[in-house]
């Protein structure tokens, strides 16, 4: 359970962070989702105590980070892959950790192998491509066994093996009734592995709903609809009033502002012979976008919007 | 290689929770696994024993300072001595070296990140990791100064010299060489705490050891004060430099000239050391890592 209440960063006249109010709760994967430079890895630093709040609070299970007796017992973070020595291997990276919490010789192994990195564990952390590093990175988020899990964008890098590798983990991980808090840029990411979603844009919370409601909020349910008899069916529905209709080839239409149950009662009604009647889900991914555009720093071209 | 997890929980017998002797075998760990740590005290081993013994060879009968051939036995200690810490001098750039990379060496890398939500009350980590570093520099000081003095001891004879293996204040600046490599070590790291910068830490560190003496000697020249000569004393390595030395009160400073002993040279050294630390815990405690 990660509880957020009004916490705000700013760095000089930059606020990263806005009065930003959420909670995370366990059991479920909870998606933290925004634009780059939206805040995320700014909230994420806060709740493990990296950075110090400008305002507000926010807790793990109840405490402040840096008061929790065991912290990485209670909390696993994945902040960046680059939280590492070069200089140092990896066994060695989560030996040095470990020995912090007291935790044995034989939990560094086990989540080695958990994260698949027996072949290269004594190898030096500077020959490791970025996939090896996200690897590496989880698995110090694991040595704790922790009931909490904080990763920062975990699939950057990885091959589609091990984005699958990390959507059955944080999946699996939730199951076991733990606290999973992922944060990504791409919507369709998380529409594969959150329950419940967190949209953060310039700093702010726009939008804190299960996945299905996400989408709905964004979508306009609009229907396609194939018939032969396009421009009178399409006469006939714009004439009622509620529905907008638009055509983009002919014996095609796009409704929208009516259901799909109701436009083929429409079609029985008028004798109207229908050849695909299928309601349009909008696409995660066009959710997002309408929920951000506004929010989005940059935009591609280099204009800033204001 | 990696399918579905099967199992990532383990049994909760026996949790152990975060504590400062786990944080010191961390740092412990850490400083041992890296080879930038081996190579410094490598260098460190060989610079001590490699010009204490070329000091001992080519040195002048009765050492360097008397050249008498009938030396005091005081003077044939400080001779045997004197090449024994030839290569603190030298060590004490690679222990300052070290000493601003052990912390530097985490904010290049992000590191520190790692090391500070394990630790996140943080001035436990920086505390570890000052002791684990400081007495694993005097270990090694200690053990490669009392390697030198024996090696050494066979070619003095030559020179007149006629070691006393049971003479105290021999010992005595041998531990105080080894406490000096250590703490200039401690010294460099509680700046690289401050300063958080590799380059900038050992640039500081070694501006501090090999620049601000000079610095001082050019104002003594200049201006010929004594305040100047006494600031010259107050410096890091000519304070700590008194803890290796032998009989120093044997020589009678002019008026108003301050002359330390051992014991006020380590605690001025001491003093740096506390200043910069303190310092190093105060901002990182306040800092944003």
């Amino acid at each position: 359970m990660i509880e957020a209440v009004n916490l705000t960063k700013r760095y000089g006249s930059k606020t990263a962070v806005h009065d930003v109010s959420f909670t995370v709760k366990p059991g479920i994967v909870t998606g933290f989702l925004g634009p780059n430079g939206a805040g995320k890895s700014t909230t994420m630093r806060l709740i493990v105590g990296l950075d110090r709040p400008t305002g507000g609070s926010v807790t793990v299970n109840g405490s402040d980070y840096a008061r929790l007796r065991a912290p990485l017992r209670e909390v696993g973070v994945l902040l960046d892959a680059k939280a590492v020595h070069t200089g140092r291997s990896a066994r060695g990276h989560l030996l040095a950790i470990a020995a912090t919490h007291g935790i044995p010789r034989s939990r560094v192994d086990e989540v080695i192998g958990l994260t698949g990195l027996d072949a290269v564990a004594g190898k030096r952390v500077s020959g490791f491509s970025l996939g090896m590093g996200q690897r590496l990175g989880i698995a110090a988020a694991l040595l704790g066994d922790p009931a909490t899990l904080i990763l920062d964008e975990p699939v950057n890098g990885l091959d589609p093996e091990g984005v699958i590798w990390v959507r059955n983990l944080a999946r699996h991980l939730a199951k076991e009734g733990r606290t999973v808090f992922l944060s990504s840029h791409l919507m369709s990411e998380m529409a594969q592995t959150a329950d419940h979603i967190i949209v953060l844009g310039r700093g702010r919370v726009i939008a804190d709903a299960p996945v299905g409601e996400i989408l709905a909020l964004a979508s306009g349910t609009a229907v396609r609809v194939r018939t032969p008899d396009s421009e009178r069916f399409g006469a006939l529905l714009a004439a009622d009033g509620e529905a907008q209709v638009s055509s983009s080839e002919p014996g095609l239409l796009e409704v929208s502002g009516l259901t799909a149950p109701r436009i083929g009662e429409l079609a029985a009604a008028e004798g109207v012979v229908l050849h695909e009647l299928s309601p349009l889900s909008a696409s995660l991914e066009d959710a997002y976008l309408a929920l951000t555009q506004d929010e989005v720093e940059y935009h591609a071209g280099g204009t800033e919007v204001a | 290689m990696t399918s579905t997890p099967e199992r990532t929980a383990r049994e909760h017998t026996t949790l152990s929770g975060l504590s400062f002797g786990g944080i010191l075998r961390s740092e412990w760990i850490k400083l041992r696994t890296l080879r930038s740590t081996v190579w410094c005290y490598a260098i460190i081993v060989a610079l001590t024993i490699g010009l204490g013994l070329l000091l001992a060879a080519v040195m002048p009968s009765g050492g360097v300072m008397t050249q008498s051939t009938t030396p005091s036995a005081d003077a044939q200690q400080a001779a045997w001595l004197q090449a024994t810490t030839l290569g603190i001098g030298f060590g004490e750039l690679v222990s300052a070296v070290l000493g601003a990379l052990v912390i530097t060496g985490e904010y290049g890398t992000g590191m520190i990140r790692s090391t500070l939500t394990a630790v996140p009350k943080r001035l436990p980590a920086l505390l570890a990791k000052a002791i684990v570093f400081g007495v694993t520099t005097f270990v090694v000081s200690l053990l490669s100064l009392v390697a030198t003095a024996l090696l050494t001891a066979p070619l003095m004879p030559a020179k007149d010299v006629h070691p006393d293996f049971g003479d105290g204040s021999f010992w005595l600046a041998i531990v105080g060489g080894a406490g000096y490599l250590a703490f200039i070590g401690v010294l460099a790291l509680a700046i690289g705490s401050i300063i958080r910068n590799s380059a900038g830490g050992i640039s500081a560190v070694l501006g501090l050891i090999l620049v601000a003496p000079v610095i001082v000697q050019i104002l003594v020249g200049v201006t010929r004060s004594k305040w100047a000569q006494n600031l010259g004393s107050f410096l890091p390595n000519s304070a700590g430099g008194k803890m290796y030395s032998y009989a120093p009160t044997a020589t009678t400073p002019a008026d108003g000239v301050v002359s330390l002993d051992p014991g006020q040279g380590f605690l001025v050294l001491a003093l740096w050391f506390a200043v910069a630390f303190v310092i190093g815990a105060i901002m990182l405690k306040r800092r944003d890592a």
